[in-house]
């Protein structure tokens, strides 16, 4: 109980410091000097950056193709010469392939964040807002789909559609879009008892005004940072599911796929499946540090609720 | 009562979702079975009415449902295996793999849950803390590749693949409960550590009782409930995870035999066996829920009301 009482001052006390801070030099600077001061957040985007710089420049640099083979160099180590990171068994360069894999990754993570925080946000606010039968049957269908396992979801949807990136980002994108819809409509209910909501319906404002200027504004930041937590979720989808075959179909370089093909030259090797998955682990590290980090700068009371969804 | 109803409902609602995802693309069964141009137009068309595909979407599912029910589960499309044979041999593999990744789940996580409560802070605290940090955040995937250079390539301790010795079983198990079992030692430390901060906890102590039997008859008692209550959601959990791990490792599993259904476009088996995931996690998550609802009285009312 005391434990309770305290943070709850800290909380306050830390607010209050924010805003006077925000009073003196902006919000927008008072934002951007509290990201640099949050360590994992820095820490994050280091890492993000280098692992993305990668990924953007790499293949310029390099210039070769993903996808030339060479049968005279294969399973090379890495810091061969023209090789940085060494070959695969089809002597494919694997520093190319890398680079292209992460373009993949993040390709995908790209399309699942778009869709799931686009249907995500509408359907969290319509049902958080309009209430009634209204949201009983939007929270029946979205329960439903987030009770479900991301990979289960994924294989039906191969199953219907076919192997690759698109059937993987549609499925990760619906699962994603029910766990922000259930985020979005409880804040949604929490705001829509506050005191500016009830002042714009006694104004007379329509329900689609208030929605979209009250509401929208208040609602974007806690689902921009949900949705930066939930792309370590699709990045690590894609490559669990292009893995077993699934997702990426050869010879698209995807990570997950490069780690399969590697495996069966391990003795000979381990090099090959190494160093992709060793960049899912950064990938999917920094992914999450910045999500963290954002959570922890823009909405410190999501950090309870971001835990609870990752538990259940 | 209602929540068994719910729960039928639910199953039979997936049961559609299931049917029209499989035929989303509106693939043709035929054209994956038969190899181009060896079959005539006749010949297809034969086929295609022998498998009832020239009927509407909806009478095709009442028929299969119809015939599902009646205990016919139909062949394999690729090899023409009788598909209930094929239930029952993979599914027993299932079971083992899935029932052993369950009890390291809990018979592993509540034990270090607890050990690490009690040594607060401690060494032995930080490093299990650590390591369940650790399970969280590495993709299954490629921690069963390290497992298998480690302990197969390199050690050769054991089998890199295959079904069914124990020793088979080992690391397809244990990667298969690494992330449940993170989860479980995570709650089973933050449930026992807020249950030995409470009052009765110190007035037990003070009323003289031995420490094992306040830890071991009260706190415990009351920190588990909720945790082994949602045992049905790790079921649902480790669904999903095995169709991922049974293929790294060969394990002839349903997980396998629906991704390589997939695979090899064989519809009749894919939509079964994805029938019967979908309807293990949706009863899972029944389970989860009313084992929440038994294990907390309290939450009863709240949530038969919102539901």
């Amino acid at each position: 109980m005391t434990d309770q009482n305290l943070t709850h001052l800290e909380t306050w006390d830390r607010r209050q410091a924010e805003y006077e801070e925000s009073r003196r030099v902006g919000p927008i600077k008072a934002t951007f000097d509290r990201m640099l001061r949050n360590r994992l957040l820095l820490f994050g985007t280091v890492l993000g950056l280098i692992v993305l710089g990668a990924g953007f420049v790499g293949p310029t640099i390099s210039g070769a193709d993903p996808n030339l083979q060479n049968f005279s160099a294969t399973h090379l180590p890495p810091g061969s010469e023209g090789n940085l990171l060494g070959t695969d068994h089809l002597g494919r360069d694997q520093a190319v392939r890398v680079f292209i894999g992460i373009r993949v990754s993040l390709m995908v993570a790209a399309g699942v964040t778009l869709i799931s925080l686009a249907f995500g946000l509408v359907l969290g606010m319509f049902a958080g807002f309009l209430g009634g039968w209204r949201d009983r049957t939007i929270r029946g269908v979205v329960d439903f789909v987030w009770g479900f396992p991301l990979i289960l979801v994924a294989v039906l949807f191969a199953g219907g559609l076919g192997e690759g990136l698109f059937p993987v980002i549609l499925a990760v994108g619906l699962v994603n879009t029910a766990a922000i819809a259930r985020v979005v409509r409880g804040e949604v209910l929490s705001l829509s008892e506050r005191e500016f909501v009830e002042a714009a319906r006694a104004g007379g404002l329509s329900t689609p005004r208030i929605m979209w200027r009250h509401l929208f504004p208040n609602i974007l930041a806690p689902a921009l940072v949900l949705a930066s937590y939930y792309v370590a979720v699709a990045i690590i989808a894609e490559a669990a599911l292009s893995f077993i075959g699934l997702g990426a179909q050869p010879p698209t370089p995807s990570l997950g796929g490069m780690v399969s093909d590697g495996r069966n030259f391990l003795h000979i090797n381990p090099w090959a499946s190494t160093i992709p998955g060793v960049t899912i682990v950064l990938l999917v590290l920094s992914v999450s540090l910045i999500g963290d980090g954002l959570r922890d700068v823009f909405d410190p009371r999501l950090r309870h609720e971001a835990k609870g969804v990752e538990q259940e | 009562m209602t929540r068994t109803l719910y729960l039928v409902l639910i199953v039979a609602v997936s049961s559609v979702a299931v049917f029209y995802a499989i035929r989303l693309s509106g693939g043709d069964a035929v054209a994956a079975v038969i190899q181009p141009g060896t079959a005539s137009l006749e010949a297809r068309e034969q086929l295609r009415e022998l498998w009832g595909l020239n009927l509407p979407i909806h009478e095709q599912y009442f028929a299969y449902m119809g015939r599902l029910l009646r205990g016919d589960l139909g062949n394999s499309l690729t090899n023409n295996w009788p598909i209930s044979e094929m239930l029952i041999i993979h599914g027993r593999h299932s079971l083992l793999l899935g029932g052993a990744a369950l009890l390291l789940v809990f018979g592993l996580g509540v034990p270090l849950g607890i050990l690490a409560s009690l040594r607060r802070n401690g060494f032995t605290d930080i490093s299990i803390t650590t390591l369940s940090v650790g399970g969280l955040a590495v993709p299954n995937f490629w921690l069963a590749l390290l497992m298998v250079w480690l302990f197969a390539s390199t050690l050769r301790w054991l089998p890199s693949a295959g079904c069914c010795s124990p020793k088979q079983l080992v690391l397809p198990a244990v990667v298969l409960a690494m992330e449940g079992l993170a989860l479980t030692v995570r709650m089973t430390r933050s449930a026992m550590l807020e249950n030995l901060d409470r009052d009765f906890v110190r007035t037990l102590r003070a009323g003289g009782l031995s420490e094992l039997r306040v830890v071991g008859r009260h706190v415990l008692r009351n920190a588990l409930v909720p945790i082994v209550s949602l045992a049905g959601l790790r079921i649902g959990q480790i669904v999903g995870y095995a169709l991922v791990v049974e293929t790294i490792f060969g394990w002839p599993g349903l997980g396998q035999v629906l991704v390589n259904a997939v695979l090899r476009r064989d519809y009749a088996v894919a939509q079964f066996f994805s029938l019967v995931l979908v309807t293990l996690v949706i009863v899972g998550n029944w389970a989860a829920d009313l084992g929440y609802l038994v294990a907390n009285p309290r939450l009863r009312n709240a949530r038969s009301r919102a539901v």
